[in-house]
C-alpha cells in the first residue's frame, strides 16, 4: 500500500505471454538497480521466453514506464536488423519453425507474430530516440521499421489474415516517419517520408490516413520548401500529377473535404480555411465557391457560408451573384450589421448608378454600427458613402435632386478623407470627383497629392493629372506629365498613355506627330497580341489594355478633325471589322456623313448609335442639334433631345452650345447668351477623355 | 517620385572596395564551381564588411553560414539600414549586398536575401518621401534580375485540380473527361521581362518577386529576418495590430494605439497590389504556421496578420479579405490549447503482452 501511494497512482502492471501472466513489480526493481540481464533471466524463466522475446518485453516495459533511456539501453542490447534477416521470406522458407514451436499456427502467423515483435521493438526504440531528442536517428529506426516490412511482406498480407499488432505498429510507423524527419530538420527526407506513407499500400485506417494527408498539405503549403514532382515510378498513366507544392498540397485538401463530405472522417474546420488561403492565393475564388458550395447544410452557420460565397464571387468579377449572397445575409432577420459584407455590398453597388440608392443604405448601416473597436471602418464606410450617392447623382432626374446628392457625396468623401487620410484609394476618387465637377485646382491637389503617396507606382495616377492639366489647357504640361509616365511603365503597359498622348497631340493641331503615335500604338498592340497567349493575366492594366479597335477609332476621329473624310472611311472600315457594333464608331460615322453633306446618312448613323446605348449623349447631341435645324416642325424635338442630353451630362459643352443655338433661333436671346457662356466656360475645362474613362 | 537613376551603372562603375576585396570578387563569372573560390569570395566578402561595420567582425566567422546565422552581424547591418539616410547610391552596405550577390555564391546569397524583409519595407515605405533609394534599388533590381534568369522568365502556373480526374493519391469514379475543361489555370506569377531600372509602375512587381526569390528559401532563414519581415508588414498595411473585431483591448490602450496608428500611417502605408500583397502572404503563412516552435515568430506573424486584415476590409479587396480572414482563424485555432492525443505514442495498459 505505501509503495503504491508514494508512487503517486502508479499502476500495478503485468506481463503476459505463452499463457502466462506474471506481475511486474520484481521485475521492475531489478530494472531499476541496473540490472538488465537479471530482470531479462527472471522474464525467460516466468514467462519462458527466448532471449530477444524477453527483451523486447523489457524494452516495452521501460518505455511504458517513462524511462525512455533504460527503454533504448534494453533495445540495444538486441541485433534487431539480424532479426529482420531472418525474418525475411528466404530464409522462413528453408526453416520452417526456427523456434522449435511445436504448434500448429501456420507458417505465416509464426512470421507475423515474430515480425510484429520486432518491429514493435524497433518502433519503441525510434520512438526512445524522440523523445530523447535524437531525431535523426529516431528517423532512422523509424524507416528501418517500413523497409523490414516492404522486405519481409513483399508479396502484401492479405486484409483479412493481417494481425491487428503488427498493423498497428506499421500504421503508427507511417505516420510517425515524416514528423521525425521534419523534427529533425530533414525536409526533403520528409516530403519523401510523406509519399512513400501516401502512394504505397500500408493498409492505414482512414483516420491515420486523413492525419498524413492533412499533415502533409500544411507541409508543403507553409513548409517553404519546395518539394518537387512525385517520382515517374508512381504516375500513372492520365492521371494528375501535381507539379508543385501549391498544386499537390491543394490537391490533398480537396480530397480531404471530398472525405469529410462523403462521411468518411470527422468535420475539421481547419481543412477548409487552409483550402481557403492556398485557393485565393492562386485567385481561384471560383474554385473555392464550389467547395463550399459542396458542405452539407449545418456545418456552417449559412450566414457564413453565404458571405463566403459572396467573397469567392466578387473575387471572380460575378458581382451581381455576390451581391444577391449579400442580400440574403444582410437581411434584417439574419445578420444586418455584418460589416465586411455592408462593405463588400456597398462597393459593389458604388458601381452601378442603378444600384447606388441600395448601397447608399448599406453604407449608411456601416457607418452606424462602426463602434467601438470597429471605429477604425468608419472612414471606408464614408468613403463608400460618397461613391453611391455620386453614383446615384448621375441617374437622378432633376437637378435639385442632383445636386443635393453631389453636395452629400463631397461631404461624405471630405469627412472620410480627415479620418483616412493617407488612403490614396481616397485620395484618387476625391481627385476624379472635383476633376468631374470642374473644380480643377482642387483636383490637380489630388493627383499630385495621390502620385505622390504611391510613389507614381499606379498608372491611373498619372492619368489622371495628365486629364487635369488637359481640362486647364496646359497641354504642354500634360505631355510632359504623360511623357514621364511613359518613361516609368514597361512597353506592354504604355497603351492608354500612348493614347493620350496621341490625343493631345491632335488637340495641339501636331497631326503628323499624331499619327506617328498612333502608329507606334498599333505596332504595339499587334505585337502584344502575338506575345502573349491565355497567360497573361494579374498585371495592374489587364483592364485598360488599348485595343487595336480605339486606335482605328482615335485614327478616324484625327481625320476627321481635318475633314479627310475618305481617310476617315477608311479607318472606319478597319474599326468596324473588329467591333461591328460600336455607338463611338457609328458616332464618327455620322460626323463624317454630315461632314459630306449627306445628312439622312448622318441621322441614321445616330439613331443607330442610341438604339445601341440609348444614354450615349455624344450622338443625342448631334441629332438633338440636326433636327433643330430641320425646321419648326422638328424644333422641339431637337430641343429636348439637347435637354435630355444635359440631364445625363451636364458638363457637356458641345450640347450647351447647340441648345443656345436653338434658343438663338427662337428669339431668346438672353437664354441663348446663358447657354453659349456655359458651353465656353466647359470647353475650357474640357479633358480631353472623360475623367471618367480612367475608372 | 521618379527615382529611377542609373543605379547599375552608379554600382557598378564605380570601383568597390579594391583595396580590401581582391580583383574581380565582384564579377559574376568568377569560377564558382571550384571550393577554393567560393572560399575566397567569402573571406573577401567578410573582410570587406568589417570595413563598413561599426564594430569589427568576430574573428571565428569564417564561412557564409557562420555569417548568416550572426546575430551581432546581423543587428549591425540592421542598425546601418535602418539609418534614415540610407539606401542611397553611395551607400556602401548596399554596395556591398550588391557585390555580394552578385558573387553568384550560394550561401552568400542568403546572407543578402536575409535583410530582403529590411531593404524592401525600408524602400517601400521610403519611396513616397522622394528621397534617393538608388542603392536599396539595386539590389533588388539584382534579386529581381536573378529569379528572372533562373526562371528563364517563365510564368509560374498551378494547375487546380478536379476531383472528378483521378490523381496520384485518389482515383475517380466517374469516367475521365476531356482534359481541357478538367482543369483551372491559375497563373501565380506573371512572365518576367528584364529590368534595367526601377519603373515606378513595376516597383510593386519587382519586390514582389524579390520576396518570392526570398520565400523559396525561407527555411534557411534565420528567425530573425522572419520577424523583420512581420513587423515591416504591419508598417506597410498602415493599421496598428490591434485593431480587428476579436481585440479585448482597454479604451486607454486603443487610444494608445491609435497614436500609433498616426505616426506609423504617414510614413509606412503603401499601396498593396495583388503582385505585392500575395507573396507577402505566402511569406506570412509560414511564418505564422510553418514553424510551431517560435513563439516571437508566431506572435510577429499574428500581428501582420490582424494588421493586414484590416486594411483588406479597408480595401474591400475580396481574395485578401479571404485569404487574411483564413490566416486569422487558423492562427487563432494554434493558439487554442492543444490536446496531447499523439496518434503516434503507443498505448499504455496494465497488461503487457508480445
Amino acid at each position: 500500500m505505501e509503495s503504491g501511494e508514494l508512487g503517486g497512482g502508479r499502476e500495478v502492471r503485468e506481463v503476459f505471454a505463452n499463457g502466462v501472466s506474471m506481475k511486474t513489480a520484481e521485475v521492475e526493481a531489478k530494472l531499476d538497480e541496473g540490472n538488465i540481464q537479471e530482470a531479462e533471466s527472471s522474464l525467460r524463466e516466468g514467462l519462458s521466453l527466448n532471449f530477444e522475446e524477453a527483451r523486447a518485453l523489457l524494452g516495452k516495459l521501460e518505455y511504458q514506464r517513462g524511462n525512455v533511456e533504460g527503454a533504448l539501453r534494453v533495445f540495444e542490447g538486441i541485433d534487431l536488423q539480424a532479426a529482420i534477416q531472418r525474418l525475411q521470406p528466404s530464409i522462413a522458407e528453408k526453416v520452417p519453425s526456427r523456434k522449435g514451436r511445436s504448434r500448429t499456427e501456420s507458417m505465416h502467423a509464426v512470421s507475423q507474430h515474430a515480425a510484429s515483435l520486432v518491429l514493435e521493438a524497433i518502433y519503441l526504440k525510434a520512438k526512445s530516440l524522440q523523445k530523447l531528442g535524437r531525431l535523426s536517428e529516431a528517423a532512422h529506426e523509424c524507416k528501418s521499421v517500413l523497409d523490414a516490412v516492404e522486405r519481409i511482406f513483399y508479396q502484401g498480407i492479405p486484409d483479412a489474415q493481417v494481425e491487428s499488432k503488427l498493423q498497428e505498429t506499421v500504421s503508427q510507423a507511417v505516420e510517425l516517419l515524416p514528423e521525425l524527419w521534419k523534427q529533425a530538420g530533414c525536409y526533403h527526407e520528409a516530403i519523401s517520408a510523406y509519399r512513400r506513407a501516401l502512394l504505397s499500400q500500408w493498409n492505414v485506417d482512414n483516420d491515420c490516413c486523413t492525419r498524413i494527408q492533412k499533415g502533409f498539405a500544411l507541409f508543403l503549403l507553409y513548409g517553404g520548401v519546395e518539394a518537387g514532382p512525385p517520382s515517374l515510378a508512381v504516375q500513372i498513366d492520365s492521371s494528375y500529377v501535381p507539379k508543385n507544392n501549391l498544386e499537390e498540397a491543394i490537391l490533398l485538401l480537396m480530397i480531404l473535404m471530398r472525405k469529410f463530405i462523403l462521411g468518411k472522417t470527422q468535420w475539421d474546420p481547419s481543412v477548409m480555411e487552409h483550402l481557403t488561403f492556398a485557393l485565393s492565393l492562386c485567385c481561384q475564388t471560383p474554385v473555392l465557391a464550389k467547395q463550399l458550395e459542396e458542405i452539407m447544410p449545418g456545418v456552417y452557420p449559412r450566414v457564413d457560408r453565404w458571405n463566403s460565397l459572396a467573397l469567392c464571387y466578387s473575387g471572380a468579377g460575378q458581382d451581381k451573384v455576390a451581391l444577391n449572397l449579400l442580400r440574403k445575409s444582410l437581411h434584417k432577420h439574419e445578420r444586418p450589421d455584418d460589416l465586411t459584407a455592408l462593405l463588400l455590398a456597398a462597393k459593389i453597388c458604388s458601381e452601378d448608378s442603378n444600384l447606388a440608392a441600395e448601397g447608399v443604405e448599406y453604407a449608411r448601416r456601416t457607418i452606424n454600427n462602426a463602434q467601438g473597436i470597429d471605429e477604425h471602418i468608419k472612414g471606408v464606410g464614408l468613403r463608400m458613402l460618397g461613391l453611391c450617392l455620386g453614383k446615384q447623382a448621375k441617374v437622378s432626374s432633376s437637378d435639385f435632386e442632383r445636386s443635393r446628392l453631389e453636395s452629400e457625396a463631397l461631404k461624405s468623401l471630405d469627412e472620410a478623407i480627415a479620418l483616412d487620410h493617407n488612403n490614396t484609394d481616397l485620395i484618387f476618387e476625391l481627385g476624379i470627383q472635383r476633376a468631374e465637377h470642374r473644380n480643377l485646382d482642387a483636383a490637380l491637389q489630388y493627383a499630385k497629392k495621390f502620385l505622390d503617396e504611391t510613389g507614381g507606382s499606379i498608372l491611373k495616377g498619372w492619368r489622371l493629372l495628365a486629364l487635369v492639366f488637359s481640362a486647364q489647357q496646359r497641354l504642354t504640361d500634360a505631355e510632359v506629365v504623360t511623357d514621364a509616365a511613359l518613361d516609368e511603365t514597361t512597353k506592354w503597359e504604355q497603351g492608354p498613355l500612348l493614347r493620350v498622348k496621341a490625343k493631345l497631340k491632335v488637340s495641339q493641331s501636331l497631326l503628323t506627330d499624331a499619327i506617328e503615335t498612333y502608329r507606334y500604338l498599333l505596332a504595339l498592340v499587334q505585337a502584344q497580341r502575338k506575345s502573349y497567349g491565355p497567360l497573361r493575366k494579374f498585371t495592374q492594366v489587364e483592364d485598360d489594355k488599348v485595343n487595336e479597335f480605339e486606335v482605328w477609332h482615335g485614327l478616324a476621329n484625327l481625320y476627321s478633325s481635318i475633314s479627310h473624310w475618305k481617310d476617315v472611311e477608311i479607318c472606319l472600315g478597319k474599326a468596324k471589322e473588329l467591333k461591328q457594333y460600336s455607338v463611338e464608331a457609328l458616332h464618327t460615322e455620322g460626323i463624317m456623313w454630315e461632314g459630306c453633306g449627306q445628312i439622312e446618312e448622318a441621322s441614321a448613323a445616330y439613331i443607330n448609335g442610341l438604339l445601341l446605348e440609348p444614354c450615349y449623349v455624344p450622338c443625342k447631341v448631334l441629332i438633338g442639334a440636326l433636327m433643330s435645324k430641320m425646321g419648326p416642325m422638328a424644333l422641339p424635338v431637337g430641343r429636348s433631345l439637347l435637354s435630355d442630353a444635359l440631364r445625363i451630362d451636364p458638363t457637356n459643352h458641345m450640347a450647351w452650345y447647340y441648345l443656345g443655338m436653338v434658343y438663338r433661333d427662337d428669339g431668346r436671346i438672353a437664354d441663348a447668351a446663358d447657354c453659349f457662356q456655359a458651353a465656353s466656360m466647359l470647353e475650357e475645362s474640357n479633358p480631353i477623355e472623360s475623367f471618367g474613362s480612367i475608372l | 517620385m521618379s527615382d529611377d537613376s542609373p543605379v547599375l551603372e552608379i554600382l557598378t562603375n564605380t570601383p568597390t572596395s579594391e583595396t580590401t576585396s581582391p580583383a574581380g570578387t565582384s564579377k559574376p563569372t568568377l569560377d564558382i564551381a571550384s571550393p577554393s573560390g567560393s572560399l575566397s569570395k567569402t573571406q573577401s566578402a567578410i573582410r570587406s564588411l568589417s570595413s563598413i561595420l561599426p564594430t569589427t567582425t568576430p574573428p571565428d566567422l569564417c564561412t557564409a553560414l557562420s555569417l548568416l546565422h550572426d546575430h551581432e552581424v546581423a543587428s549591425n547591418i540592421s542598425f546601418l539600414l535602418r539609418q534614415p539616410n540610407s539606401g542611397a547610391g553611395d551607400d556602401n552596405l548596399c554596395r556591398w549586398l550588391y557585390d555580394t550577390f552578385q558573387s553568384g555564391e550560394p550561401d552568400l546569397q542568403l546572407v543578402v536575401l536575409r535583410f530582403l524583409p529590411i531593404i524592401a519595407g525600408l524602400y517601400l515605405s521610403r519611396v513616397s518621401l522622394s528621397k534617393p533609394l538608388a542603392g536599396f534599388e539595386a539590389v533588388l533590381l539584382a534579386l529581381y534580375a536573378h529569379e528572372t534568369t533562373s526562371r528563364a522568365g517563365q510564368p509560374i502556373t498551378v494547375n487546380v485540380p478536379d476531383l472528378s480526374h483521378p490523381s496520384v493519391y485518389h482515383e475517380s469514379v466517374s469516367p475521365t473527361k476531356n482534359n481541357s475543361t478538367a482543369f483551372n489555370l491559375a497563373v501565380l506569377s506573371p512572365s518576367l521581362e528584364p529590368l534595367g531600372t526601377v519603373r515606378s509602375t513595376k516597383r510593386a512587381r519587382i519586390v514582389g518577386v524579390a520576396l518570392e526569390l526570398y520565400y523559396s528559401k525561407i527555411f534557411q532563414m534565420p528567425i530573425g529576418s522572419k520577424i523583420d519581415f512581420c513587423d515591416f508588414c504591419v508598417v506597410w498595411a498602415g493599421h496598428e495590430a490591434d485593431v480587428g473585431k476579436d481585440s479585448d483591448y482597454g479604451a486607454s490602450e486603443l487610444l494608445g494605439a491609435n497614436e500609433s496608428r498616426e505616426r506609423m500611417g504617414k510614413e509606412g502605408r503603401i499601396p498593396l497590389p495583388w503582385e505585392l500583397l500575395q507573396p507577402v502572404l505566402r511569406i506570412l503563412g509560414h511564418c505564422l504556421l510553418g514553424t510551431r516552435e517560435n513563439k516571437e515568430l508566431f506572435d510577429a506573424a499574428w500581428a501582420a496578420c490582424r494588421s493586414l486584415s484590416a486594411r483588406s476590409i479597408h480595401d474591400i479587396d475580396p481574395r485578401a479579405i479571404l485569404a487574411t480572414g483564413s490566416l486569422l482563424r487558423l492562427g487563432k485555432m494554434a493558439m487554442e490549447p492543444k490536446d496531447d492525443y499523439d496518434p503516434t505514442e503507443v498505448q499504455t495498459s496494465g497488461v503487457i503482452t508480445i
